[in-house]
């Protein structure tokens, strides 16, 4: 089995996007896992700032969508772990898709969420600790 | 799921494996874009063994090809191979395959993994006087595809590979192992297909042995294996077609501009009469190459607009790792020309492409016409 990294400190979806959380501010991108599962990414479609997002569940929706990461054969969508406003987004990621495979957890992220009620968003996300043992069982 | 004799070797490579067909195939080795970029620059070499052959014996072999198949098979001389489609009553595409002319009354018949069975029984339904073997299980086929390809498979070869036309094919042995070399292929590129008959399922030995002899050959000279997704990045650059996406039972060879297969002068055939009408009423849709002018990568059902007006569908889509921008292949009114702007939604937005010509690359720089040599 790959040993995928998922630093402490972050929140993870069980849909492989993680949070990271300063004030009413969430940082948003996708996971390791999800990135090596995706192969090599060569378009990233990013979010409108200012577009309301709410927070992904089981039955997904547009507003759910925070973008799509494409690689040459297959296009996935990427699902917002947080409800709020779309207030940045890494335009970086539109001459460097590869920085999601390459540094999906610092340079490689997607957008930052104006976040509504990240208290209540925050208990659908699990840590790092039970992220590891979620992606374990999907191997 | 039928495994492919070289399936260990697969695995020892390191494919990622996925199900095609009915196949369980190697999709990729290392990365797509990689692989890719050997094909173009050196060479690549790519298990094929999912395809269909059919060998077509006796006195009504020559009448029955010539029935089912749009090119003609009576121009086919022994040692020579012709692109051609099986068309329905209607047209429309059962297969586009490869016919082989192995001797004086002995064909054979290369169709798509997804279609063995449906042509299989087509072939049967129409045949007299022939005898047909579907040897499809037992044939490893290997295709070694680039620039450099025939200089690395001419370090094994017992034959001169560069005797070898296009489109054209010789016994001979390559690794001690006696196989058709054909000069043939579906990237675009120079490039050689290798078939060897009589490989049984639980003995594998023969073809790892061809396979590993060819690696070794190729490996100094930038040779790589290949999978699906650089099999179908590769051929969507060259512009060729991917039955299933560009063709089907509703798309003839005349909309998907592979004219060239279709001879109406060599006598009846299946479909003849449509395509005569299609071309007596003017085709309603035709074959097109597209090249993104934004950002995003088109892909099969996204829809085609010309001024906020839909005009066709893309069939087949990707990220040219070459050109390295959204390339298409589509079905549009016949109306729109070379340069005409379009726009094809994806994910919900409008984004500007252009109509182009095929192949997408500079058939100077890249393909087997490029003048720059290796």
């Amino acid at each position: 089995m790959m040993a995928y990294k998922t630093p402490v400190g972050l929140y993870y979806s069980k849909e492989h996007e993680w949070v990271k959380l300063e004030g009413n501010l969430a940082k948003v991108g996708i996971t390791d896992f999800a990135q090596s599962k995706l192969g090599d990414v060569v378009y990233v479609e990013l979010p409108e700032v200012g577009k309301a997002v709410l927070q992904a569940t089981e039955q997904k929706s547009k507003e759910m969508e925070i973008g799509a990461a494409e690689s040459i054969k297959a296009v996935s969508s990427i699902y917002s772990p947080i409800s709020g406003t779309v207030k940045e987004v890494n335009e970086a990621l539109k001459d460097q898709p590869e920085l999601l495979n390459t540094k999906p957890y610092d340079e490689g992220w997607l957008c930052v969420i104006d976040a509504k009620d990240a208290a209540a968003d925050l208990k659908n996300l699990i840590d790092s600790k039970s992220y590891e043992a979620h992606i374990a069982t999907l191997e | 799921m039928k495994i492919l004799p070289l399936s260990k070797i697969h695995r020892k490579y390191g494919a990622q494996m996925v199900e095609f067909a009915g196949w369980e195939m190697p999709l990729k080795y290392i990365a797509i874009a990689d692989e890719h970029m050997a094909v173009r620059g050196a060479a690549g070499i790519f298990d094929v063994s999912h395809m269909g052959e059919f060998k077509i014996r006796g006195k009504g072999a020559l009448a029955l090809l010539q029935k089912v198949t749009t090119n003609d098979v009576s121009k086919l001389a022994i040692g020579a191979a012709q692109y051609s489609t099986v068309l329905n009553e209607r047209g429309g595409t059962r297969d586009d395959v490869v016919v082989y002319r192995m001797g004086e009354e002995d064909y054979m018949l290369v169709c798509n993994a997804s279609n063995v069975e449906k042509i299989g029984g087509w072939i049967r339904k129409h045949a007299k006087d022939v005898e047909i073997e579907d040897v499809t299980m037992t044939t490893v086929l290997l295709a070694i595809q680039g620039p450099k390809a025939l200089k690395i498979l001419q370090k094994i070869s017992s034959i001169d590979l560069s005797q070898i036309k296009r489109f054209k094919w010789a016994w001979g042995d390559v690794a001690g192992i006696k196989v058709v070399a054909s000069r043939s292929g579906y990237t675009g590129e120079d490039g050689i297909e290798l078939y060897l008959y009589d490989v049984p399922q639980s003995n594998p030995a023969i073809a790892e042995k061809l396979w590993e002899a060819i690696i070794k050959a190729g490996a100094p000279e930038g040779l790589k294996p290949c999978g699906l997704g650089t099999r179908d990045t590769t051929r969507l650059e060259a512009g060729l077609c991917l039955y299933g996406n560009d063709l089907n039972e509703e798309i003839s060879p005349l909309e998907a501009k592979i004219d060239f297969v279709v001879k109406f002068d060599k006598g009846d055939f299946i479909g003849r009469e449509a395509l005569l009408k299609q071309k007596e009423n003017g085709l309603k849709k035709v074959k097109v190459g597209l090249r993104m002018i934004e950002a995003g990568i088109p892909r099969k059902d996204h829809n085609i607009f010309k001024d906020g007006v839909e005009i066709g569908v893309v069939t087949s889509g990707t990220f040219s790792p070459l050109i390295k921008v959204g390339i298409a292949m589509g079905f549009v009114t016949p109306d729109l020309k070379i340069g005409d702007r379009v726009s094809i939604e994806i994910h919900g937005n409008k984004k500007a492409a252009e109509i182009v010509k095929l192949p997408f690359y500079d058939t100077t720089r890249y393909g087997y016409s490029r003048v720059a040599s290796v």
